[in-house]
């Protein structure tokens, strides 16, 4: 770890106890909205760093598990009359069977098949989540009860928040035993990975498993925080892109790099849309592309030090990647 | 300083200036539509300047854009109509109204975010409805947590209404209306015509609509041949038409976007499906339906809020009176509005939503939130749009939905009700092919 | 289903085919080719659509006699897509290319809506739902010309790649590219001219489409998805794949459309899943070793 990493790290740590600390201090509701959704995404970059960052297999639909976690809490808190935790957790237990299950053989797939299959996924799972009436309300989806209490809100901007230390923490720890390093091995040298020993269909399993398992639990806490769930809504493309943005702009494959990139990227995303709304998907569209082209690897290299950020190495990234 | 230290710095600082960001940049800039910044509503001192201030989250940019202005344009007049005859009455002062707008980009979630700053940042007195039912749907959760009256006018599915919200008030016809209009035309002008076909769009909205038609048509004598959905936003539904084609309908109704509607015509054409009636719960009543498919617009029939050929007249505190006074004053405030040749409805009743409040202000005499509310719940009032009134969830069942027509001579006409009818009801609409 | 609704359907698969290879064919050459997977395909086609409206209602040039047109436009703004902003990525890793043509995506579709506004709109000529009506058969004639011209465009195509030079320059490219760099061909070039060739086709699609269905800036987003469906199911480094890749999939969706319509658009999802489980290469794909990453 570079004197740099450490630096980040402890940036990290003070932005969340900064925002530990924010609802007792008078933050207004739609802080506290803002910073929530933008801890959603964080959760989910963190969940899709494991399988897309470290692991190398960039899961393009991760968006089918949000919605899936969600649709479970949905039922299970309107038609059976569970509780929110067993709920959601239900959701989450589901969606690591459904991963678990289909795993094996997905991640047989390389590069852009992996992308697409996932994508499908994500759209078989819409398609079948709103045609199922019987069960998960169709089209129309499921209204789930009211949590009147009048800190619920401030409630589930803790669990967020929980949950982003817990999966970077988590992260963190992984990063440094076995699991880790094998995770990196698969994504430069699947093939030699496995030449040295490496289970990569169990590690990679376990990557995918992980991040869905993530990602359905953050579904089922949307459902409830959002009170009602439809599958246009749960099953938004944003949930599987932004997420992704986010840690391609941090850093993939690192600790940090998508929390990094959820603390620059939504609220530059809210900035514009308050201040350039009609042309705030353009402006964003324009962002990604100069970040892709200039900055390929995120901005974690120059942030921890590793690299320097001269202008001379941004233009260095284009001039490598071009044909 | 060594770099990574200095950019460490200033990365720091940035993310902890941008996570307050969200927040400190809207607040000293203007807001994105055209709206002044105010302060929120104290009746002030005897000099009497005070204003009441709305909030509205509205989609001016995403899928449902047009609508949107739409909407905007109906608050607007509806609030320049109120200050120019002085403002609302509170208590014993005239205070003028304000309102503030964000874009909510069509986007649900945005809407919930916007509303929850409207409500706890902007610190507004009261909320304006967005555009559509999702957005409706997630401001109502809002607005019921932080206990400030809605009246929205633009997102019409009964689940928003089931589910025992108090603040959250609706002044235009449940989406299970819709299309009952049509068949009241069909059944009075061909009591031989007697099966329906629905086909709706798998989406929240189209659902309810599609579902309240089949069962008022079964109420009404009528024989269901066909009530099936197709995925949304699909651009490809001949499997559906060509089962609904072997079975002969009278009517076809459809329940979806205007996108729907305009697919389902081209369709329809294209493989020969004829019926004697074509109804659609959203489309036809819009220019640009016309617009997209010329001659073949005509016949279809639309199913519509409100429209300007009504034979209605306010009560003696409408400001409007009639439609068509309300439609005169929309042309000449919104010249390059697009509303040549039809008022959409969204812009009526957006400004019914406004004098709602009015009236409802006006009753409790404060702006205290919870009387405010109780007012509107007891509202009964006969208006430009029609009756205002809301059942004991909150939605307006009183007032029924208009029905018109793309007639054959290129027009858009009022059909129904039949008491409103500006010109009579085209029937039945010819096969595809005797068309000239 | 009675015989004539059987007919029927099986008409409505295969020209709704006909339409969906049109879609996927420029989407499916890039893949191919260039290993980009384009997600702003169905953006290109929208901007077809929009152009093609323009020509019709403002100059009163027919979408068919437009045609040209449209598909020289789209040919200028993909060449200069590809020259000026992916370009740079090429070499890049894979999320890099996906994600650059998702934010253009993005900002063509803000363009569109800055230029067109939101309306929705259709294009509607005067024979725009002709149909031959053959025993009860009605045979839409608009999407019996898209199918007529996928076929040609799959042809013109198959030739262009398969016999003229800079058309086998073309596939070298695909297949190695440094030994396509080691006999001379000049890459950037030849990568700009197939992707400006591949959104030249998606004007194409995007012309027919304006007058078989509605349209909006945003509606890109499910012409993407299907060339996706017909690009995998066919298989990539195929042309004629393309086509037989649009047949099957319309024809599932049709037969599965008649009895349970809702589930329609599931069942060629999970469709699309189960076959790159099983067999990614698609039905006429070269199949992919393991080692390489695609």
């Amino acid at each position: 770890m570079t004197r740099g990493d450490k630096i980040l790290y402890i940036v990290c740590g003070l932005l969340f106890a900064a925002m530990a600390l924010l609802p007792l201090f008078g933050a207004s509701g739609f802080l506290l909205r803002t910073i929530t959704l933008a801890l959603m995404y964080a959760v989910m970059a963190l969940a899709w760093n494991f399988i897309g960052g470290y692991t190398g297999y960039s899961a393009f639909g991760n968006v089918a598990f949000f919605g899936i976690g969600a649709t479970v809490t949905g039922v299970m808190m309107t038609k059976m009359r569970w509780d929110f935790a067993p709920a959601v957790l239900l959701g989450g237990v589901i969606c690591s069977l459904l991963s678990f299950l289909i795993g094996p053989a997905l991640l047989r797939l390389r590069g852009h098949y992996f992308a697409v299959a996932t994508l499908g996924i994500a759209n078989a799972a819409r398609e079948i989540v709103a045609g199922w009436d019987d069960v998960t309300g169709g089209g129309i989806g499921l209204n789930l009860p009211l949590n009147t209490d009048k800190d619920f809100y401030t409630l589930i901007y803790y669990i967020f928040l929980m949950l982003t230390i817990l999966s970077a923490v988590i992260t963190y720890l992984i990063s440094r035993n076995k699991l880790g390093f094998g995770w990196l091995a698969i994504r430069e040298n699947e093939e030699g990975a496995k030449a040295l020993g490496i289970d990569a269909t169990l590690y990679k399993t376990l990557a995918w498993v992980l991040a869905c398992f993530i990602v359905g639990i953050t579904g089922g806490i949307y459902a409830y925080y959002n009170t009602a769930i439809s599958p246009e809504a749960i099953f938004n493309p944003l949930y599987s892109t932004t997420p992704i943005l986010i840690t391609l702009l941090g850093g993939t494959g690192t600790v940090v790099g998508p929390i990094l990139g959820a603390m620059i990227l939504l609220p530059l995303s809210t900035w514009l849309l308050f201040n350039f709304p009609g042309i705030q998907p353009a402006l964003l569209g324009i962002i990604i592309i100069l970040t892709i082209i200039f900055l390929p690897r995120g901005l974690y290299e120059y942030l921890s030090g590793r690299r320097k950020l001269t202008l001379a190495a941004l233009l260095k990234n284009p001039r490598d990647n071009q044909a | 300083m060594n770099t990574p230290l200095r950019l460490i710095g200033l990365t720091t600082i940035a993310a902890i200036l941008a996570a307050c960001g969200g927040a400190a940049a809207p607040a000293p800039t203007a807001a994105p539509a055209a709206s002044t910044e105010k302060q929120p509503a104290q009746p002030a001192a005897a000099s009497g300047a005070c204003t009441i201030s709305f909030g509205a989250a509205v989609s001016f940019t995403g899928s449902t854009a047009a609508e949107g202005k739409y909407t905007k344009d109906g608050y607007d007049i509806a609030k320049d109509k109120i200050n120019e005859k002085g403002g609302i009455k509170v208590g014993d002062k005239m205070c003028k109204l304000d309102i503030k707008y964000y874009d909510d980009a069509s986007s649900p979630d945005q809407t919930a975010q916007l509303v929850e700053k409207l409500i706890t940042e902007d610190k507004v007195n009261f909320i304006l409805g967005p555009y559509g039912s999702s957005s409706s749907d997630t401001a109502a959760a809002i607005v019921e947590k932080y206990k400030i009256p809605m009246i929205e006018a633009n997102g019409a599915a009964e689940s928003i209404f089931a589910r025992g919200f108090k603040f959250t008030f609706a002044v235009l016809s449940p989406a299970g209306n819709y299309l009952r209009g049509i068949l009241d035309l069909v059944k009075v002008k061909d009591p031989s015509a007697k099966k329906v076909a629905v086909v709706a769009e798998t989406d929240k909205f189209a659902l309810e609509v599609a579902a309240g038609a089949a069962k008022y048509a079964k109420e009404q004598g009528f024989e269901v041949v066909y009530n099936d959905k197709y995925p949304a936003k699909a651009t490809d539904i001949s499997s559906n038409l060509t089962v609904i084609k072997g079975l002969n309908p009278d009517v076809i109704l459809g329940a979806g976007h205007i996108q729907d509607a305009i697919l389902t015509i081209k369709q329809g054409k294209e493989l020969g499906v004829n019926a004697k009636a074509w109804g659609f719960s959203v489309g036809p009543t819009a220019p640009e339906f016309r617009k997209s498919l010329g001659k073949d617009a005509d016949y279809v029939l639309g199913a519509a809020q409100w429209t300007e050929e009504l034979k209605l007249k306010g009560d003696a505190n409408d400001p409007f009176s009639t439609p068509q006074d309300f439609a005169k004053a929309v042309r000449a405030k919104f010249p390059q509005g697009g509303y040549e040749t039809t008022i959409p409805y969204q812009v009526a009743e957006s400004a019914a939503a406004v004098f709602a409040f009015q009236r409802a202000i006006e009753k409790a005499g404060s702006l205290d939130a919870q009387k405010v509310r109780d007012a509107i719940a007891a509202l009964d009032f006969d208006s430009f749009y029609g009756k205002v009134k809301f059942d004991e969830r909150g939605i307006n069942t009183f007032k029924p939905m208009a029905v018109q027509q793309n007639a054959t001579d290129g027009g858009n006409y009022t059909v129904g009700p039949a008491e409103s009818a500006s010109k009579p009801f085209e029937y039945p609409a010819p096969a595809w092919g005797s068309r000239k | 289903m009675n015989s004539i609704q059987f007919a029927q359907t099986l008409v409505n698969g295969i020209i709704l085919g006909g339409v969906l290879s049109l879609v996927a064919l420029g989407f499916s050459i890039v893949w191919g080719i260039m290993h980009v997977v384009n997600l702003a395909h169905g953006a290109f086609i929208v901007l077809g659509s929009y152009i093609t409206y323009t020509l019709y209602t403002s100059l009163g040039i027919d979408p068919f006699l437009g045609l040209p047109l449209t598909m020289i436009t789209l040919f200028v703004v993909g060449y200069a897509t590809e020259r000026w902003i992916i370009h740079w990525v090429i070499r890049a890793p894979l999320m890099a290319k996906f994600f650059i043509t998702f934010g253009i995506g993005m900002l063509l579709e803000n363009l569109i809506l800055q230029v067109w506004k939101a309306d929705v709109r259709s294009v509607t000529t005067p024979y725009s739902g002709a149909s031959l009506a053959i025993g009860g058969v009605n045979i839409p004639l608009v999407k019996l010309a898209a199918l007529a011209l996928s076929i040609l465009m799959v042809i013109v195509f198959h030739l262009f790649l398969t016999r003229t030079r800079q058309g086998n320059a073309i596939r070298s490219t695909g297949m190695d590219l440094d030994a396509a760099r080691l006999t001379g061909v000049k890459v950037a070039p030849i990568y700009a001219l197939t992707f400006g060739l591949s959104t030249m086709l998606a004007g194409a699609a995007g012309s027919l489409v304006s007058m078989t269905t509605s349209f909006t800036p945003d509606a890109g987003a499910r012409y993407t998805v299907y060339a996706f469906l017909v690009s995998v199911l066919g298989g990539l480094g195929n042309v004629p794949a393309v086509l037989a890749g649009g047949m099957i999939i319309a024809l599932i969706q049709v037969f599965v459309g008649f009895y349970a319509p809702a589930l329609k658009d599931a069942v060629s999802f999970v469709l699309l899943v189960v076959l790159l489980l099983l067999r990614p290469q698609g039905l006429f794909g070269k199949p992919f070793t393991s080692g390489k990453a695609e």
